[in-house]
């Protein structure tokens, strides 16, 4: 019993970084119709960015993520004015394919400014062990499972209460009528980069602070995937639920089955989907079979 | 007296050419290539080996990326199983070459399948996801089926003969590899000339529309992504042939956006245009060298700390810039030149 | 005229072959071939090994060559991947030259380079990964120096076993899913049988896993208290992270990867006093007068990027230089092989324990030394000195 209990502890705590990726994945696929499989390194990239702020000055982690986020949502803003506003009305295949150059580009990038050593990123959190019952916590694990839930409702009011969430959905929900209402759609593109941006830095932060920091990170990205299509491609708090739900799955699987299985648990996971419900538990039911 | 170009029946319409020049050149490349031996090093042979590998590479996922409008992110997987069937053929089951590099070919085919039957029923960007999966899950068999694949400790190639000859050696290999890409590159310039090949573009440019001429979407998407990975896979058992030792190590992920890169370098779509990709991105890093070696010794410093991150970025800016300033790639620029000079000095 | 230019260039061509003895070796100088990782997450191995070659060249050099002739480094980076490695190695022998091939990469790299060296009777000296399958069956051109991670764990656990937990330890081992956690897993399978140990929990990761949270768990409730750890840098970090969180007493056996700095910056936070055996000195009056020596002929900026790699690479090169001065002006690969086997006893004044290639496997080094780490000061102490096991 104690065994599933850690075991399920666990599973959120990783749950909790692949939701919050996802989140940010799912945004952009939300209001642009493409994922974004440069996410992965905007999450890498942030989290490099406040090591060095941590480096420079000595700030707390509220602090810490105050500074680093607006610069996230500017490096995000910038990213999307240099590579995805010129590629506008082309079609989401051709937009697909530039965020994987500027995935690579970004990955070349980070490890020329910061070189390739995995550095040890406390990012202003203590290292004492926090119990809760029988379960122990490192704080960085409990701050991860408690960003992801203040993102949830921070997307939701966003989404629901706020004249840009609204606009959001609007265009989620159909581009040319949207853009006929007076909604700019490029302002809308920009905001959900933006904020992806900072919901990278956030996630970015944490998983450093948990697993270290190293030019490998990326690759949480495409390990978060599961989670994205599991919660619905375009459901912010599917993918939340939907990261949780696979963490705890990918590391039941590893402690009852072992054999490496926790890699690879997560794309099986996929592949079923597709097959059963391939628009996610969350997802909008437009998913057309052809 | 004829003013223009004019196609007076259907037979010329889907012809490979009508064009006596581009026959004289491409015959005349054929030849460049059958003497290249007799002036290229070993290494320039080894080079130009690989080179003709990542152009069965490329076309294969030109046939499905750029024919048909479908994004695969993990060819590395097929590419994986195309070099461990042979490898595995050739030195467990001492399979003659003749057969292990069609069913390096085959299982990679069939094995496309499980990924493409739950993904391309769907409509949109499932299958680039999916393949991914499928690259880690294939990099994990290969790992764990130990009694099959040795797992991680590789498999080495004997060497492998082809009709008595030595194909390890640099020069039967280069032969070898040369025939192979001219019959993948016949093979798909025939195949665009059918129905296949005009039902793959149709689903590309407007998949509705080609459902209602009659082509079943699922079918035709499936037996696309079945002959990329047939041909994916036949690159793979060439470049065991080459390297003569596989190893998961050998296929990342990267091989996958490499692949990218190189067929909207050379203009997605295009047969020439990802011939001509292969062969410029798989000449780039000595293009690099190069360039770094000409401007002094600071700069060379970087570049040998950070060539393949530098490497990398090229690749990334060759996918950005191409697709945003020249999305029919370099075969695109190249007719536009054509274009230019045919019309002077009334060039629009 | 073409017909003329092209009978000009097949005589060259073939003319070529006739005129050179062994290629890369002119009246002044010798060319050795280095395929390194010098780009990508594990380039600070690379940097390293480079960083050796090019002292032990300097000082070679500075005291007047081999027989007169200066040796020259030609360095490739593969960015470990195998097939680059491949292409790299075929560069250096077709375009560059070289003679001999002294750094080699990873393990799977190094394998895949083998048909080659083969094929050229490259004299090829490999220190960074003394892998089984490198010299088994043992080619004729390839000597290796060093233990191997069998060696290594099997040392280990032989201490722990010894000296650290003599009552009711559990044992268990955690390695990478490749060739390499299958050789650490070896080495503990070997002193488990030897020793009937109680055998906790085997398991496997991939290669570049982060998130260890279920394995240790799985430890945990294995009752393990005697650890092998295969995780490498941030694995390894990661692991005994984990392993601190559940407040598990452990005692750890590491891969010698984690002696050096950048590993245990990152694995002092969890506070476990690892041990580890390696096959090279770590910190000792060897590596001071080594590291003296090395700010000679190095900038700032590379005596920082020394480590254990460096030493190896270092002790490969020499040792190769030795045989290639015995073979005199006439330089051949074939006479520096047969004078590489003939080593014996090479004093590499403490680096490593003496060279000796007069042996079947061609293999050399093998004695291991075992140290702990201070995971306060973030220093090892030397706990046996090398013996071989």
């Amino acid at each position: 019993m104690d065994f599933l209990l850690l075991l399920i502890s666990a599973g959120l705590v990783s749950g909790a970084a692949y939701g919050m990726i996802a989140m940010g994945f799912a945004l952009i696929y939300k209001a642009t119709g493409v994922v974004n499989f440069a996410q992965g390194e905007l999450v890498m990239l942030t989290a490099y960015v406040a090591f060095s702020i941590a480096g420079a000055v000595d700030l707390g982690f509220w602090s810490l993520l105050a500074v680093t986020v607006p610069i996230a949502m500017a490096i995000g803003l910038t990213l999307e004015r240099i590579f995805i506003r010129p590629m506008l009305g082309e079609p989401a295949f051709a937009i697909v394919m530039v965020t994987i150059g500027l995935a690579v580009i970004l990955r070349g990038v980070t490890i020329m400014i910061w070189g390739p050593d995995p550095l040890d990123f406390a990012a202003g959190l203590s290292r004492e062990v926090i119990t809760l019952g029988p379960i122990p916590f490192y704080p960085a694990q409990l701050y991860a499972i408690g960003c992801l839930a203040i993102l949830v409702g921070l997307a939701y009011g966003f989404l629901r209460y706020t004249r840009v969430g609204i606009a959001m959905r609007a265009v989620a929900a159909n581009e040319t009528a949207a853009l006929l209402m007076g909604v700019s759609v490029k302002r809308i593109h920009a905001v959900a980069w933006s904020l992806s941006s900072a919901i990278a830095a956030v996630a970015g932060i944490l998983f450093a602070a948990n697993f270290k920091l190293g030019p490998d990170m990326w690759f949480q990205g495409l390990r978060s995937f599961p989670a994205l299509i599991l919660g619905g491609l375009d459901s912010l708090i599917g993918a939340a639920i939907g990261g949780l739900i696979i963490g705890v799955v990918e590391t039941l699987a590893q402690g009852y089955l072992g054999q490496g299985l926790r890699e690879i648990a997560g794309f099986v996971v996929i592949v079923v989907i597709l097959m059963v419900r391939p628009y996610g538990l969350f997802g909008a039911r437009d998913i057309e079979r052809v | 007296m004829r003013t223009g170009h004019f196609k007076e029946s259907y037979g010329e319409l889907v012809a490979l050419t009508d064009s006596s020049v581009t026959r004289a050149w491409v015959g005349l490349l054929v030849v460049a290539l059958l003497l290249l031996p007799l002036v290229a090093g070993n290494y320039g042979l080894s080079l130009a080996t690989a080179a003709m590998i990542t152009v069965v590479g490329a076309v294969g996922l030109n046939l499905l990326t750029g024919m048909t409008g479908l994004i695969s992110v993990g060819q590395s997987g097929f590419l994986a199983i195309g070099a461990y069937t042979n490898a595995l053929l050739l030195a467990d089951y001492k399979w003659p070459l003749l057969a292990s590099l069609p069913a390096s070919g085959i299982v990679a085919g069939v094995l496309s399948l499980l990924v493409g039957v739950p993904s391309l029923r769907l409509k949109g960007l499932y299958l680039a996801i999916t393949t991914l999966a499928f690259a880690f899950i294939v990099n994990h068999v290969i790992l764990y089926a130990e009694g099959l694949t040795h797992g991680p400790n590789g498999v080495f190639l004997p060497n492998a003969s082809l009709l008595g000859i030595d194909v390890s050696r640099d020069r039967p290999l280069y032969f070898l590899v040369l025939a192979v890409t001219i019959l993948v590159v016949l093979a798909v310039l025939n195949i665009k000339r059918t129905r296949i090949g005009r039902a793959f573009l149709a689903i590309r440019d407007h998949d509705i529309a080609a459902r209602v001429m009659g082509v079943d979407l699922v079918r035709y998407k499936l037996l696309a992504f079945v002959i990329s990975s047939f041909l994916v896979g036949i690159a793979g058992a060439l470049l065991s042939l080459q390297i003569r030792f596989v190893n998961v190590d050998v296929f990342g992920l990267i091989l996958s956006i490499e692949a990218l890169a190189v067929i909207i370098l050379g203009g997605l779509g295009s047969t020439a245009g990802a011939i001509l990709g292969a062969v410029f991105l798989s000449m780039l890093p000595e293009l690099i060298r190069i360039a770094f070696s000409t401007f002094g010794s600071t700069q060379s410093v970087t570049y040998t700390t950070y060539v393949y991150e530098i490497r990398g970025i090229a690749y990334g800016v060759v996918i950005v810039v191409f697709l945003r300033f020249k999305p029919d790639g370099l075969i695109g620029l190249w007719r536009d030149v054509r274009r230019y000079w045919t019309n002077w000095p009334l060039a629009y | 005229m073409r017909k003329i230019a092209a009978a000009g260039f097949a005589a060259c061509l073939f003319a070529g072959p006739v005129l050179a003895a062994d290629p890369g070796v002119t009246d002044t100088e010798i060319k050795i071939g280095d395929v390194n990782i010098l780009t990508g997450p594990a380039s600070f191995i690379g940097r390293a090994v480079s960083i050796g070659s090019k002292i032990a060249a300097a000082e070679i050099n500075a005291a007047g060559g081999i027989n007169g002739r200066k040796i020259v480094i030609a360095t490739e980076d593969d960015g470990y991947v195998p097939s680059r490695s491949f292409q790299a190695l075929k560069k250096l022998v077709e375009s560059d030259g070289i003679f001999a091939l002294s750094g080699t990469s990873g393990s799977a790299n190094i394998l895949a380079m083998l048909p080659l060296i083969e094929e050229n009777k490259l004299p090829t000296v490999v220190t960074t990964t003394p892998n089984e399958l490198v010299y088994t069956p043992v080619r004729p051109s390839v000597f290796t120096i060093g233990a191997t991670y069998q060696d290594s764990f099997y040392a280990q656990v032989k201490y722990i076993h010894e000296n650290v937990r003599q009552q009711n330890a559990v044992y268990g081992v955690i390695r990478q899913d490749d060739e390499f956690g299958a050789a650490v897993e070896g080495g503990y399978d070997k002193a488990v049988k030897e020793f009937k140990l109680k055998d906790g929990l085997r398991l496997r990761f991939k290669r570049g896993q982060t998130n260890f949270s279920a394995e240790v768990l799985q430890l945990r409730a294995a009752g393990v208290n005697a650890l092998v750890n295969g995780g490498i840098i941030a694995g390894a970090a990661n692991i005994l992270s984990e392993a601190r969180k559940l407040n598990m007493d452990l005692a750890v056996a590491s891969v010698w990867s984690e002696d050096m700095p950048p590993s245990v910056k990152l694995s002092q936070p969890a506070g476990y006093p690892y041990i580890l055996a390696d096959y090279v000195a770590l910190n000792d009056a060897a590596t001071d007068t080594y590291v003296e020596k090395a700010k000679k002929y190095l900038s700032a900026d590379e005596v920082g990027g020394i480590n254990r790699y460096s030493y190896l690479s270092y002790v490969g090169l020499k040792v190769m230089a030795k045989a290639m001065e015995a073979c005199g002006k006439e330089l051949t690969r074939a006479c520096t092989v047969s004078e590489l086997r003939k080593i014996k006893n090479f004093d590499t004044s403490g680096l490593t324990a003496p060279i000796s290639f007069d042996n079947e496997q061609q293999l050399s080094g093998r004695e291991l030394k075992i140290y702990q780490l201070d995971p306060k000061a973030g220093t090892f102490k030397a706990l046996v000195d090398f013996k071989r096991y």
